[in-house]
């Protein structure tokens, strides 16, 4: 499996390491149940098919990135600097 | 000045790289290596929201332009080379006459950006000769052809299980590799089994 890093290019998966899923949110901190930091903690879908996850290029540039990946293929599908993402979702929840 | 030095620190391959000829003794060298000694080393790192500004207080100081992509750029003897987004290497020339190199930088950076010694952190080695490029090839993933990789490009990547920082600063073609000078001694491992066939020539010392 190759990773166009956005910063370094097309790499093997050699030089990444996977965190997991990309799609969960850490619960506010002041008004989250039991139940939700469960949820957060412990609870992940298993899709079969596109999904995104983070990965980091800690054998490259050490950027963290959000790697849109096919679970069946290991095609992938997009990859986007992570902090991206988590500043557009700040822009777009305040 | 030279009173104000402060000592290069010992060299991680102190015993390894010891000047003469490794694998093949045939014909000339294929591969030509050296110990690189820069006066500094130091990692810049900008603060968050602060590269324009670093960038215009480098064009300002050293008159260069600070790479924003995996590039190299050298300038009144200070090379910088791209490691990361927002994260730069630093290397002064043998004869740079401000020392200490990275508590200068820091001052001058101050507010900008975060600025860290590595003058101890990391070992560097130069490589040139008719096959370097068949050497590298054995153990760095990327395309080093001149149509992918020139002067002045750079690249972090995994050799042998180790990280090293590759850039090349000639198109004869001259690369430089710096890696943490705990992992010297493997790197130099690898280096001497892969130039073997070519013939190696270890230069100063």
């Amino acid at each position: 499996m190759r990773i166009p890093c956005v910063y370094c290019g097309e790499r093997g998966h050699e030089e990444f390491a996977y965190l997991g899923d990309a799609t969960v949110q850490r619960p506010d901190a002041s008004s989250a149940t039991a139940a939700e930091w469960h949820d957060y903690g412990y609870v992940r879908d298993n899709p079969s098919g596109s999904h995104r996850e983070l990965w980091q290029h800690v054998s490259g540039c050490r950027a963290w990135l959000v790697v849109t990946r096919d679970t069946r293929t290991h095609a992938i599908l997009s990859v986007e600097a992570a902090r991206d993402v988590a500043l557009s979702r700040e822009k777009a929840a305040p | 000045m030279a009173d104000a030095m402060q000592p290069l620190p010992l060299s991680a391959l102190a015993g390894s790289i010891t000047p003469g000829r490794k694998g093949r003794r045939s014909g000339g060298p294929g591969v030509l290596v050296e110990e690189v000694r820069p006066s500094g080393i130091a990692t810049i790192i900008a603060r968050q929201g602060q590269t324009e500004a670093l960038a215009a207080k480098v064009r300002l100081d050293l008159g260069c332009d600070l790479p924003l992509k995996p590039r190299r750029v050298d300038s009144a003897g200070v090379a910088l080379i791209w490691a990361g987004p927002g994260r730069w290497l630093a290397l002064a020339a043998a004869d740079h006459v401000d020392a200490p190199f990275a508590a200068d930088l820091e001052t001058r950076l101050s507010g900008l950006a975060s600025v860290m010694d590595q003058g101890h952190a990391l070992s560097l080695l130069r490589l040139s000769g008719p096959r370097v490029r068949d050497a590298l090839a054995k153990g760095f993933p990327i395309d080093l052809h001149p149509r992918a990789f020139g002067p002045d490009d750079a690249a972090i990547t995994l050799v042998s299980h180790i990280t090293a920082h590759i850039w090349q600063t000639r198109a004869d073609p001259v690369y430089e590799v710096a890696v943490a000078r705990s992992l010297a001694a493997s790197f130099w491992h690898w280096l001497e089994a892969s130039a073997a066939e070519y013939g190696l020539q270890i230069e100063g010392g």
